[in-house]
């Protein structure tokens, strides 16, 4: 094998890893902090935010066992390395000196007074859950995570009947579920744009495979090399990002209809009735040529940068109203 | 600083730089490309920046012996007329100049026609702006530009200061607290102009890039920075090599000037996603924000004002050497009027005037119907009866951007507010749900007033949320337009939901059965 062979094959440098997403400050408070969540003051280490003292107050039983509005911090992981991205901000709390904040990425502060249940923390709180909802196309009884889904849990939680805005039912906004895959299958219908697994990829596997794309309602998970499906991309299959997913839309194989409700022709993978499969053809080892793929990816970015801007300054007229 | 400056000629005419027509009709020499060249022994032809006034351009001026006599669009032989008269030492005389105006023979700075649309407000800032050759020091210099001022100086001008425009990390904030903390930084800091994507700063960096560079040297000065960066929109090509060029012949900055363009959208001049573009991100998205520190460029502390913030600075820090106090010290704000007027204008005015005072430099087609206020994202307001500062403005919510959108009767403001939530939906970074899918819904609840659903209650709502819970300002800011024609134009959403459009533009007309 020769050295050329051998530098395709490692995993690529971290500075050359491009997720699309932004550099964030850290957010966690620099000294520990005593702070009072609904009433109940709870002390925190160096290192916590708001969402820390929430999670404490809960734990310390206060109001019959938690706070006395739930939060559910939908994006938020609990772990090193991923997040907090803040993107759902269904973790909206009230403060005393700084009014509305988003408790996953806000600093705890020695003497900090937090609201979970103030009108318009409870209003924001609920009306971005609805926003989630809106656009995830809650096929619950042909998903693979019916009953491990974070979403759905969030929504039993807050009492959801019937979200403000609907679901996203819309046959024609379908994206094809990507099977290609022999490990992982991907459902973007389902997908909430937590980020979770584009962290797990890059900053705790550092394989550079999946990033964040587009801009407004076309924002969607991609592969950095520039590929449309699974198959193509250069993913090593190491699973992380289904682990971290907290919906149904990243799955291992072989368990996507584990939890499905058994009807007999209806299954998670032609529930949105378009799918892209696998191709079959050989790739050669499981591990692609990384550094080759990657030539590509940074071409596909700065053409894919240049459309993106020729669309955006096409002016208000491209679509017709109302 | 020894420079070359305008002022000391005995006779100028000039002409807007980029219409090499007109430096071909005062001579063969200017057409070579120089900024000034000399068409005989007397007279000397300056190309300068524009004035910001469209209704004037191309304007043309000959200036001698304390007069100048001003030609909006006089045309090419017009020009070369003029030019030839100004040799003989004549001003005003040929043609039908818009006004003949006497100053001092050493203007400096532009002498103001007060009976025509350069007049409006006061000129501070755009003093330069259409007498001042872009690219050349020395007519900065003439006017009092190139301070030299310490740590100390800045501080003390910077003291009430309040940063102009959304791009400005500071906006609509005492940019004083921002100062300080980099001070902690000394050394290590980063400053950041940000003229990306609003008028009034191209306008800055296209016609006075000097007094935008100087503003950022101060900073640079006061800091110690160890960057000083100017970022403006690839849209905006001239202000781009203008400022370039001009950092290339600033003499002895504190710290080299980098020019970086980033891309021509909306959101790339929030400065969280201005800094992302700068450090070369291919996609752009908001940062969070820590609260009560400076935002990082490459790992350092970084400030982020506007052109227009540092060009304040400059001028504050001159009034402060000359000693003006700031009781006798005039605040203004820079405005451009736009949408259904004849030719844009940008003026400035003073904090203490009316915006419809701005409206005297626009020609309105069409019957004034309403005001977008404060850019893409403003507040849709029927009187434009406010002063232009953030105190006026946002009392109204309206935005302080700067811009007013004049909106006239022909147009519809459902239509207008729609294309405006849908424009936000499809141009967000897509980072925040609040933003990316409340932009969504919002243009989905607009459209169902057509069909008769108009349910102010729930948009009011969604609107609460987006301004609340967006992770930056596109998000905050995209809900003002619903809001505010809502509270101010509610008749119209009501009309539209009975199926009628008060300005006949969105339903197609019924056919009557013959």
């Amino acid at each position: 094998m020769s050295s050329d062979d051998l530098a395709g094959d490692v995993p690529p440098l971290t500075e050359d890893i491009a997720p699309g997403t932004a550099t964030d400050p850290p957010v966690e408070s620099d000294d520990a902090a005593t702070v009072t969540v609904d009433g109940t003051a709870v002390d925190l280490p160096p290192g916590s935010t708001l969402l820390d003292a929430v999670e404490a107050a809960e734990a310390s039983g206060a109001h019959d066992g938690g706070t006395a509005e739930t939060v559910p911090a939908l994006c938020h992981y609990d772990r090193a390395e991923i997040g907090p991205r803040s993107t759902c901000r269904t973790c909206m709390v009230e403060t005393d000196s700084e009014g509305l904040v988003p408790a996953c990425s806000h600093p705890a502060e020695d003497g900090a007074v937090v609201s979970t249940d103030a009108e318009r923390a409870v209003e924001a709180r609920d009306v971005n859950l609805d926003l989630v909802l809106s656009n995830h196309n809650l096929r619950c009884t042909t998903c693979g995570k019916n009953g491990r889904c974070d979403l759905q849990d969030a929504a039993i939680e807050n009492d959801v009947e019937e979200p403000r805005y609907g679901v996203l039912d819309d046959r024609d906004q379908y994206e094809p579920i990507d099977d290609s895959s022999s490990f992982i299958q991907i459902d973007r219908n389902k997908c909430i744009l937590c980020n979770r697994c584009v962290e797990a990829c890059n900053d705790v596997q550092v394989e550079g495979v999946l990033r964040m794309e587009g801009t407004g309602t076309d924002t969607r998970i991609g592969f950095q090399n520039g590929a449309e499906t699974m198959e193509d991309s250069t993913c090593v299959s190491c699973g992380h990002c289904a682990t971290v997913c907290p919906t149904g839309s990243l799955v291992e194989k072989g368990i996507e209809d584990a939890t499905t409700i058994q009807i007999p022709g209806f299954t998670q993978k032609n529930s949105v009735g378009k799918t892209y499969e696998r191709t079959g053809e050989s790739k050669g080892p499981m591990t692609p040529k990384k550094a080759a793929e990657r030539t590509e990816c940074e071409s596909a970015s700065e053409a894919e940068r240049v459309d993106a801007t020729a669309k955006e300054t096409a002016g208000d007229e491209r679509r017709d109203w109302p | 600083m020894d420079h070359d400056s305008l002022a000391d000629r005995r006779a100028v005419i000039r002409v807007p730089a980029g219409h090499d027509a007109f430096a071909d009709a005062t001579t063969d020499a200017a057409a070579a490309g120089d900024e000034t060249a000399t068409a005989d022994e007397d007279v000397t032809v300056a190309r300068v920046g524009p004035t910001g006034i469209g209704a004037l351009d191309p304007l043309v001026t000959a200036t001698a012996d304390g007069e100048t006599a001003f030609y909006a669009d006089p045309g090419v032989d017009l020009t070369s007329e003029v030019a030839a008269d100004l040799a003989d030492g004549t001003v005003g005389a040929t043609g039908d100049p818009l006004t003949v105006v006497d100053h001092d023979p050493d203007a400096a700075t532009l002498p103001v026609p007060e009976d025509t649309a350069l007049g409006v407000g006061l000129r501070r800032l755009l003093r330069g702006a259409g007498w001042h050759r872009p690219t050349d020091p020395g007519d900065h210099a003439a006017a009092g530009g190139f301070a030299d001022a310490g740590l100390e100086d800045v501080v003390t001008a910077a003291d009430g200061l309040v940063g102009r425009g959304w791009g400005d990390w500071c906006h609509d904030e005492d940019v004083s607290p921002t100062l300080d903390r980099a001070r902690d930084a000394f050394g290590d800091v980063a400053v950041v102009v940000n003229a990306h994507g609003t008028a009034a700063d191209a306008l800055l960096a296209e016609s006075v890039p000097f007094s935008v560079l100087e503003g950022a040297d101060l900073l640079a000065t006061a800091l110690d920075a160890e960057r000083v960066v100017l970022y403006l929109s690839e849209a905006d090509e001239t202000a781009r090599e203008r400022i370039e060029t001009a950092a290339e012949r600033y003499s002895d900055p504190e710290t080299a000037f980098e020019v970086v363009a980033g891309p021509a959208v909306h959101r790339a001049a929030e400065p969280t996603m201005a800094l992302e573009a700068i450090e070369g991100n291919h996609r752009l998205e908001a940062r969070l924000r820590r609260p009560g520190e400076l935002p990082v460029l490459d790992g350092a502390p970084a400030l982020v004002h506007t052109a227009r913030t540092v060009a304040h600075l400059g001028a504050r820090v001159r009034d402060k050497l000359a000693g003006l106090t700031p009781a006798g010290r005039m605040d203004t704000r820079i405005v451009t009027v736009t949408g259904d007027v004849a030719s844009p204008a940008t003026v400035e005015l003073a904090g203490t005037e009316r915006l419809d005072a701005a409206l005297e430099a626009v020609s309105v087609t069409g019957e004034f119907k309403a005001a977008c206020v404060g850019g893409r994202f403003g507040g849709l307001t029927d009187s434009l009866a406010v002063t232009p500062t953030p105190f006026g403005l946002t009392h109204d919510d309206l935005g302080t951007e700067g811009v007013v959108e004049i909106v006239s009767d022909e147009r519809c403001l459902v239509e207008f507010v729609g294309r405006r939530a849908q424009r936000a939906a499809d141009t967000n970074c897509g980072r925040c749900v609040p933003c990316r899918e409340g932009a969504t819904q919002l243009t989905e609840l607009l459209r169902d007033v057509y069909d008769g659903d108009y349910h102010r209650e729930r948009i009011e709502e969604l609107l609460r949320v987006m301004d609340g819970s967006s992770v930056c300002a596109f998000g905050v800011e995209a809900a003002r337009p619903a809001r505010t024609a809502m509270d101010v134009f509610e008749s119209e959403f009501e009309a539209h939901a009975d199926g009628r459009c008060p300005a006949s533009v969105c339903f197609e007309p019924v056919e009557v059965p013959q």
